[in-house]
C-alpha cells in the first residue's frame, strides 16, 4: 500500500507492475541525464565570458543533434510499446472474478464453479481496529490464489467507476452496460489496496478496493467459508 | 518544389537525417492507421458484406499486432462448441 510522503511507485506485485517500474525507471533516467545536460548547458552560457559572434552554421552538429535524439526516442518507444501490448495479454486465466462497480461499494462474483457474490463496502473510521488503514480497508476482500492468472471482468451497475490497484499493475474503467477484461498475476502472497479511480458521486473516495493473494489451499477454504455463509 | 529542396538539401546535407526519421516516423503511422482501419475487428465499415466483423473472431486469433509472451494458436480448446 501507499506509505506517508511515498514519491515513487508501491512495490511490484505482479510481472507486469515489474515491467512498468523498469520502463519508468530507464525513462526517467534519460529524463535527467537530458535536464542534467540542458541546465549545464544554461549556466555555462549564462556565466560565459567570452562570445563568438561570428558562426554561422554548421552542418556536423546538426547531424548530431537532429540522430542523437531520435535513437534516444527510439530507445524509449520500443520497450514501452513492448509493455503495452504486454499489458493486454489475457494469457489463460485459472479464475475469472466479475468486479461490478456501485454506488458506493464493489461487488465480486466468482461463478466459474459455484455461485459466490458479495459486497465489498468501506469500514467508516470509527469502526477500524488498530493496525487497520483509514479509508482503504473493506469488509469483504477479493481473495485470489497466487501465482495464477487472474481475470478480472469489470463493470458497473449505476455510473462510471473503476477498478484500480496501483501494486497489482491494473485498472480498469467499469462501465454500465458494457464488459472490460483485465488479468493480473500476483507472484506474491499479501494485500494489495485500491481506490475507484473515476468521479462517481458523493462516496468517490469511499469504496476502495482489497485484494488478497492467499495459496491456493487457503483460497479454497476462503470460498468453501464463503459459499456456506451465504 | 521538391527541385527546391533538393537544392537546399545539397547546401545543407545536415537535413538528410530529418526527412530520414520524420519521413520514417509518419510513414509507419500511416501504415499503423491503415492496419487498424482496414483490420480492426471492433468497427463495421462495409455493412453488406461485412456486417459484424467482431463475431468472427476464433479463439485462437490474434488480433493484436504483436504478441510478447503469449502463442494464441497453442491456446487449448476447453470449451464446449455451439
Amino acid at each position: 500500500m501507499a506509505h506517508p510522503s511515498q514519491l515513487g511507485f508501491q512495490d511490484a506485485a505482479s510481472p507486469v507492475m515489474e515491467e512498468l517500474l523498469h520502463f519508468h525507471d530507464h525513462a526517467l533516467m534519460i529524463v535527467f541525464l537530458i535536464s542534467t545536460l540542458v541546465l549545464y548547458i544554461i549556466v555555462a552560457m549564462v556565466t560565459a565570458k567570452v562570445t563568438n559572434k561570428y558562426i554561422i552554421d554548421s552542418q556536423e552538429i546538426e547531424i548530431v543533434w537532429t540522430v542523437l535524439p531520435a535513437v534516444i526516442l527510439t530507445l524509449i518507444a520500443l520497450p514501452s510499446l513492448r509493455i503495452l501490448y504486454l499489458m493486454d495479454e489475457i494469457n489463460d486465466p485459472h479464475l475469472t472474478v466479475k468486479a461490478m462497480g456501485h454506488q458506493w461499494y464493489w461487488s465480486y462474483e466468482y461463478t466459474d464453479y459455484e455461485n459466490l457474490g458479495f459486497d465489498s463496502y468501506m469500514i467508516p473510521t470509527q469502526d477500524l481496529s488498530p493496525g487497520q488503514f483509514r479509508l482503504l480497508e473493506t469488509d469483504h476482500r477479493m481473495v485470489v490464489p497466487m501465482e495464477s492468472p487472474i481475470r478480472v471482468l469489470v463493470s458497473a451497475e449505476d455510473v462510471l467507476h473503476s477498478w484500480a490497484v496501483p501494486a497489482l499493475g491494473v485498472k480498469m474503467d467499469g462501465v454500465p452496460g458494457r464488459l472490460n477484461q483485465t488479468a493480473f498475476i500476483a507472484s506474491r502472497p499479501g494485500v494489495f489496496y485500491g481506490q475507484c479511480s473515476e468521479i462517481c458521486g458523493a462516496n468517490h473516495s469511499f469504496m476502495p478496493i482489497v485484494v488478497e493473494a492467499v495459496p491456493l489451499e487457503h483460497f479454497e477454504n476462503w470460498s468453501s467459508l464463503m459459499l456456506e455463509d451465504a | 518544389m521538391l527541385n527546391v529542396v533538393l537544392k537546399q538539401l545539397k547546401n545543407h546535407p545536415a537535413l538528410i537525417p530529418l526527412f530520414v526519421f520524420i519521413g520514417g516516423g509518419a510513414t509507419m503511422s500511416a501504415l499503423y492507421l491503415g492496419r487498424l482501419a482496414l483490420k480492426n475487428p471492433e468497427c463495421a465499415w462495409d455493412r453488406k458484406n461485412n456486417p459484424e466483423p467482431w463475431n468472427k473472431l476464433g479463439p485462437n486469433d490474434q488480433y493484436k499486432m504483436f504478441t510478447v509472451n503469449m502463442d494464441y494458436s497453442k491456446l487449448k480448446k476447453d470449451r464446449p462448441d455451439f
